[in-house]
Protein backbone atom coordinates (compact mmCIF):
# COMPACT_ATOMS: atom_id res chain seq x y z
CA UNK A 1 0.00 0.00 0.00
CA UNK A 2 1.70 3.17 -0.93
CA UNK A 3 1.14 6.77 0.56
CA UNK A 4 -1.51 7.97 -1.66
CA UNK A 5 -3.81 5.22 -0.72
CA UNK A 6 -2.94 5.07 2.71
CA UNK A 7 -3.52 9.09 3.06
CA UNK A 8 -7.13 8.15 0.87
CA UNK A 9 -7.89 5.45 3.41
CA UNK A 10 -7.64 7.70 6.38
CA UNK A 11 -9.34 10.58 4.56
CA UNK A 12 -12.42 8.22 3.98
CA UNK A 13 -12.57 7.52 7.72
CA UNK A 14 -11.96 10.56 8.67
CA UNK A 15 -14.94 11.97 6.68
CA UNK A 16 -17.47 9.46 7.69
CA UNK A 17 -16.49 9.73 11.23
CA UNK A 18 -16.60 13.76 11.51
CA UNK A 19 -19.24 13.99 8.64
CA UNK A 20 -21.73 11.66 11.01
CA UNK A 21 -21.40 13.67 14.40
CA UNK A 22 -23.26 16.81 13.33
CA UNK A 23 -26.01 14.96 11.61
CA UNK A 24 -26.45 12.59 14.77
CA UNK A 25 -26.53 15.48 17.42
CA UNK A 26 -29.23 16.75 15.40
CA UNK A 27 -31.24 14.34 14.57
CA UNK A 28 -31.32 13.04 18.25
CA UNK A 29 -32.54 16.38 19.53
CA UNK A 30 -35.24 16.85 17.14
CA UNK A 31 -36.61 12.95 17.76
CA UNK A 32 -36.55 13.84 21.58
CA UNK A 33 -37.96 16.80 20.98
CA UNK A 34 -41.01 15.27 18.66
CA UNK A 35 -41.40 12.54 21.57
CA UNK A 36 -41.71 15.31 23.96
CA UNK A 37 -44.52 16.95 22.11
CA UNK A 38 -46.17 13.49 21.14
CA UNK A 39 -46.09 12.95 24.79
CA UNK A 40 -47.86 16.09 25.87
CA UNK A 41 -50.33 16.02 23.31
CA UNK A 42 -51.14 13.06 21.99
CA UNK A 43 -53.68 13.77 19.59
CA UNK A 44 -51.42 15.53 16.97
CA UNK A 45 -48.82 12.88 17.03
CA UNK A 46 -49.53 12.12 13.25
CA UNK A 47 -48.99 15.33 12.33
CA UNK A 48 -45.68 15.83 13.97
CA UNK A 49 -44.60 12.07 12.85
CA UNK A 50 -45.04 13.68 9.70
CA UNK A 51 -43.36 16.90 9.99
CA UNK A 52 -40.23 15.08 12.08
CA UNK A 53 -39.52 12.57 9.35
CA UNK A 54 -39.13 15.03 6.76
CA UNK A 55 -36.93 17.28 8.96
CA UNK A 56 -34.70 14.29 9.75
CA UNK A 57 -34.58 13.65 5.77
CA UNK A 58 -32.88 16.77 5.93
CA UNK A 59 -30.43 16.12 8.54
CA UNK A 60 -29.94 12.53 6.82
CA UNK A 61 -29.31 14.60 3.69
CA UNK A 62 -25.79 15.98 5.58
CA UNK A 63 -24.61 12.47 6.29
CA UNK A 64 -25.48 11.79 2.48
CA UNK A 65 -23.81 14.20 1.27
CA UNK A 66 -20.38 13.05 3.36
CA UNK A 67 -21.27 9.58 2.32
CA UNK A 68 -21.13 10.37 -1.22
CA UNK A 69 -17.40 12.06 -1.02
CA UNK A 70 -16.66 8.93 1.04
CA UNK A 71 -17.20 6.68 -2.26
CA UNK A 72 -15.80 9.45 -4.60
CA UNK A 73 -12.70 9.08 -2.56
CA UNK A 74 -12.48 5.40 -2.35
CA UNK A 75 -13.10 5.35 -6.09
CA UNK A 76 -9.76 7.27 -6.83
CA UNK A 77 -7.86 4.77 -4.40
CA UNK B 1 -19.27 8.29 -10.44
CA UNK B 2 -18.34 5.10 -12.83
CA UNK B 3 -19.98 5.06 -16.35
CA UNK B 4 -22.50 3.42 -16.93
CA UNK B 5 -22.66 0.76 -19.38
CA UNK B 6 -24.15 1.55 -22.81
CA UNK B 7 -26.88 -0.89 -24.38
CA UNK B 8 -27.42 0.90 -27.71
CA UNK B 9 -27.87 4.01 -29.10
CA UNK B 10 -31.20 5.86 -30.98
CA UNK B 11 -30.26 8.67 -33.24
CA UNK B 12 -27.03 9.28 -31.13
CA UNK B 13 -28.73 9.41 -27.74
CA UNK B 14 -27.30 6.48 -25.66
CA UNK B 15 -29.80 4.18 -23.79
CA UNK B 16 -28.22 2.82 -20.50
CA UNK B 17 -30.11 0.07 -18.31
CA UNK B 18 -31.18 3.19 -16.09
CA UNK B 19 -33.11 3.89 -19.09
CA UNK B 20 -34.87 0.48 -20.19
CA UNK B 21 -35.71 -0.18 -16.56
CA UNK B 22 -37.18 3.42 -16.69
CA UNK B 23 -39.15 2.55 -19.80
CA UNK B 24 -40.57 -0.62 -17.59
CA UNK B 25 -41.44 1.15 -14.58
CA UNK B 26 -43.61 4.07 -17.06
CA UNK B 27 -44.98 0.88 -18.91
CA UNK B 28 -46.29 -0.67 -15.68
CA UNK B 29 -47.24 2.69 -14.27
CA UNK B 30 -49.47 3.49 -16.97
CA UNK B 31 -51.16 -0.38 -17.69
CA UNK B 32 -52.12 -0.41 -13.56
CA UNK B 33 -53.72 2.80 -13.75
CA UNK B 34 -55.11 2.02 -17.27
CA UNK B 35 -56.87 -0.90 -15.65
CA UNK B 36 -58.13 0.30 -12.88
CA UNK B 37 -59.76 2.57 -14.54
CA UNK B 38 -61.24 1.25 -17.66
CA UNK B 39 -64.40 0.09 -16.15
CA UNK B 40 -65.15 2.68 -13.12
CA UNK B 41 -68.25 1.83 -11.31
CA UNK B 42 -70.08 3.66 -8.57
CA UNK B 43 -69.13 0.96 -6.31
CA UNK B 44 -65.41 0.42 -6.65
CA UNK B 45 -63.90 -3.44 -7.18
CA UNK B 46 -60.74 -4.17 -5.18
CA UNK B 47 -58.44 -2.61 -8.22
CA UNK B 48 -60.14 0.87 -8.53
CA UNK B 49 -60.43 1.22 -5.36
CA UNK B 50 -56.92 0.69 -4.52
CA UNK B 51 -56.09 3.65 -7.16
CA UNK B 52 -58.81 6.17 -5.77
CA UNK B 53 -57.32 5.47 -2.66
CA UNK B 54 -53.56 6.04 -3.50
CA UNK B 55 -54.95 9.12 -5.61
CA UNK B 56 -57.03 10.67 -2.77
CA UNK B 57 -54.68 10.36 -0.04
CA UNK B 58 -52.24 11.80 -2.00
CA UNK B 59 -54.65 14.65 -2.97
CA UNK B 60 -54.93 15.27 0.73
CA UNK B 61 -51.53 15.34 1.43
CA UNK B 62 -50.36 18.28 -0.93
CA UNK B 63 -53.78 19.70 0.24
CA UNK B 64 -52.11 19.95 3.72
CA UNK B 65 -49.52 21.21 2.63
CA UNK B 66 -50.37 24.49 -0.64
CA UNK B 67 -54.07 24.44 0.02
CA UNK B 68 -56.85 22.28 -1.73
CA UNK B 69 -56.73 24.90 -5.09
CA UNK B 70 -53.20 24.64 -5.42
CA UNK B 71 -52.80 21.27 -4.84
CA UNK B 72 -55.85 20.63 -7.38
CA UNK B 73 -53.89 22.99 -9.96
CA UNK B 74 -50.61 21.15 -9.39
CA UNK B 75 -51.65 17.49 -8.91
CA UNK B 76 -50.68 15.72 -11.69
CA UNK B 77 -47.18 16.80 -11.80
CA UNK B 78 -46.60 16.20 -7.92
CA UNK B 79 -48.42 12.95 -7.86
CA UNK B 80 -46.59 11.85 -11.77
CA UNK B 81 -43.37 12.49 -9.28
CA UNK B 82 -44.31 10.53 -6.01
CA UNK B 83 -45.41 8.07 -8.26
CA UNK B 84 -42.42 7.66 -10.55
CA UNK B 85 -40.13 8.30 -7.85
CA UNK B 86 -41.05 5.85 -5.31
CA UNK B 87 -41.38 2.65 -7.91
CA UNK B 88 -37.76 3.85 -9.64
CA UNK B 89 -36.60 3.39 -5.71
CA UNK B 90 -38.09 0.16 -4.87
CA UNK B 91 -37.06 -1.16 -8.32
CA UNK B 92 -33.65 -1.47 -6.76
CA UNK B 93 -34.88 -4.04 -4.13
CA UNK B 94 -36.46 -6.86 -6.64
CA UNK B 95 -34.55 -9.84 -7.15
CA UNK B 96 -31.79 -9.50 -10.11
CA UNK B 97 -32.30 -5.65 -10.20
CA UNK B 98 -28.09 -4.84 -11.11
CA UNK B 99 -27.68 -8.12 -11.96
CA UNK B 100 -27.53 -7.92 -15.47
CA UNK B 101 -27.11 -5.06 -18.41
CA UNK B 102 -30.69 -3.47 -18.95
CA UNK B 103 -32.30 -3.68 -15.13
CA UNK B 104 -30.70 -0.94 -12.58
CA UNK B 105 -32.55 1.47 -10.20
CA UNK B 106 -33.27 4.61 -12.39
CA UNK B 107 -32.55 6.50 -9.63
CA UNK B 108 -29.09 5.12 -8.70
CA UNK B 109 -27.50 6.98 -11.39
CA UNK B 110 -26.87 10.81 -10.78
CA UNK B 111 -29.01 11.96 -14.09
CA UNK B 112 -31.83 10.44 -13.51
CA UNK B 113 -32.53 12.79 -9.93
CA UNK B 114 -31.21 15.70 -11.51
CA UNK B 115 -33.77 15.66 -14.34
CA UNK B 116 -36.14 15.23 -12.15
CA UNK B 117 -34.88 18.02 -9.78
CA UNK B 118 -34.89 20.18 -12.98
CA UNK B 119 -38.63 19.41 -13.71
CA UNK B 120 -39.38 20.58 -10.01
CA UNK B 121 -37.17 23.74 -10.60
CA UNK B 122 -38.91 24.55 -14.37
CA UNK B 123 -42.18 24.00 -12.78
CA UNK B 124 -41.67 26.44 -10.00
CA UNK B 125 -40.36 29.21 -12.01
CA UNK B 126 -43.67 28.67 -14.34
CA UNK B 127 -45.59 28.80 -11.53
CA UNK B 128 -44.35 31.70 -10.34
CA UNK B 129 -44.65 33.62 -13.45
CA UNK B 130 -47.96 32.67 -14.32
CA UNK B 131 -49.33 33.49 -10.57
CA UNK B 132 -47.27 36.87 -10.64
CA UNK B 133 -46.64 37.70 -14.22
CA UNK B 134 -42.58 38.54 -15.43
CA UNK B 135 -41.99 41.31 -13.69
CA UNK B 136 -43.65 40.74 -9.99
CA UNK B 137 -42.55 37.18 -10.09
CA UNK B 138 -38.58 39.28 -10.57
CA UNK B 139 -39.58 41.62 -8.14
CA UNK B 140 -40.24 38.82 -5.29
CA UNK B 141 -36.44 38.16 -5.85
CA UNK B 142 -35.48 41.67 -4.71
CA UNK B 143 -37.42 41.86 -1.39
CA UNK B 144 -37.36 43.24 1.26
CA UNK B 145 -34.23 45.08 -0.10
CA UNK B 146 -32.04 44.80 -3.32
CA UNK B 147 -29.18 43.84 -1.69
CA UNK B 148 -30.99 40.51 -1.05
CA UNK B 149 -30.99 39.50 -4.61
CA UNK B 150 -27.75 37.37 -4.69
CA UNK B 151 -28.54 35.76 -2.01
CA UNK B 152 -32.43 34.97 -3.04
CA UNK B 153 -30.80 33.53 -6.70
CA UNK B 154 -28.76 31.45 -4.90
CA UNK B 155 -31.03 29.87 -3.03
CA UNK B 156 -33.45 29.13 -5.83
CA UNK B 157 -30.43 27.34 -7.54
CA UNK B 158 -29.14 25.51 -4.92
CA UNK B 159 -32.26 23.81 -4.49
CA UNK B 160 -32.11 21.62 -7.19
CA UNK B 161 -28.73 20.66 -6.57
CA UNK B 162 -29.89 19.63 -3.29
CA UNK B 163 -32.86 17.89 -4.23
CA UNK B 164 -31.21 15.65 -6.43
CA UNK B 165 -28.23 14.69 -4.50
CA UNK B 166 -30.29 13.91 -1.50
CA UNK B 167 -32.45 11.26 -3.44
CA UNK B 168 -29.23 10.02 -5.32
CA UNK B 169 -26.66 9.73 -2.53
CA UNK B 170 -29.61 8.38 -0.60
CA UNK B 171 -30.85 4.98 -2.83
CA UNK B 172 -26.90 4.57 -4.12
CA UNK B 173 -25.71 4.81 -0.61
CA UNK B 174 -28.05 2.06 0.24
CA UNK B 175 -27.34 -0.17 -2.24
CA UNK B 176 -23.58 0.70 -1.72
CA UNK B 177 -24.46 -1.27 1.85
CA UNK B 178 -26.10 -3.59 0.91
CA UNK B 179 -23.08 -4.69 -1.13
CA UNK B 180 -20.41 -4.07 1.63
CA UNK B 181 -23.10 -6.00 4.15
CA UNK B 182 -23.43 -8.99 1.24
CA UNK B 183 -19.62 -9.38 1.41
CA UNK B 184 -19.53 -9.68 4.98
CA UNK B 185 -21.91 -11.62 5.77
CA UNK B 186 -24.07 -13.24 2.86
CA UNK B 187 -27.17 -14.40 4.69
CA UNK B 188 -30.30 -12.41 6.32
CA UNK B 189 -28.01 -9.22 7.09
CA UNK B 190 -28.18 -7.98 3.75
CA UNK B 191 -31.86 -8.18 3.74
CA UNK B 192 -32.34 -6.51 6.72
CA UNK B 193 -30.93 -3.64 5.71
CA UNK B 194 -33.26 -3.88 2.31
CA UNK B 195 -36.44 -3.71 4.35
CA UNK B 196 -35.02 -0.64 5.75
CA UNK B 197 -34.34 -0.01 1.98
CA UNK B 198 -37.82 0.07 1.73
CA UNK B 199 -38.77 2.50 4.26
CA UNK B 200 -36.19 5.18 2.86
CA UNK B 201 -36.96 4.76 -0.83
CA UNK B 202 -40.72 6.00 0.28
CA UNK B 203 -39.57 8.51 2.37
CA UNK B 204 -37.28 9.62 -0.08
CA UNK B 205 -40.23 9.76 -2.61
CA UNK B 206 -42.55 11.59 0.12
CA UNK B 207 -39.43 14.36 0.78
CA UNK B 208 -38.56 14.94 -2.67
CA UNK B 209 -42.67 15.87 -3.68
CA UNK B 210 -43.33 17.44 -0.08
CA UNK B 211 -40.41 19.87 -0.96
CA UNK B 212 -41.26 20.67 -4.52
CA UNK B 213 -45.24 21.03 -3.31
CA UNK B 214 -43.50 23.47 -0.54
CA UNK B 215 -41.40 25.34 -3.74
CA UNK B 216 -44.65 25.95 -6.05
CA UNK B 217 -46.72 27.18 -3.15
CA UNK B 218 -43.62 29.53 -1.64
CA UNK B 219 -43.03 30.80 -5.21
CA UNK B 220 -47.20 31.37 -5.68
CA UNK B 221 -47.38 32.75 -2.41
CA UNK B 222 -48.09 36.79 -2.12
CA UNK B 223 -45.15 38.72 -1.95
CA UNK B 224 -45.20 40.08 2.05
Amino acid sequence: MDMTSAIIALAVALVMGIGTIGPALGQGNASAKALEGMARQPEVAGEIRTTLIIALAFMEALTIYALLIAFMLLMRM
Amino acid sequence: MEEAEVLFSIGGLEVTGHVTTMWAIMVVLVLIFFLATRKMEKVPGRFQCAAEYTVEGLLNYFSGIMGREQARRYFILLCTLFLFILFSNWSGILPLAGQFEGFKAPTSTLSVPVALALIAFFSTQYAGIREHGVVRYLKKFCSPIILMLPLNIIEELVRPLSLSLRLFGNIFGEEMVVVVLFSLVPYFVPSLMQMLGLLFGFIQAVVFTTLTAIYISSATAEAH
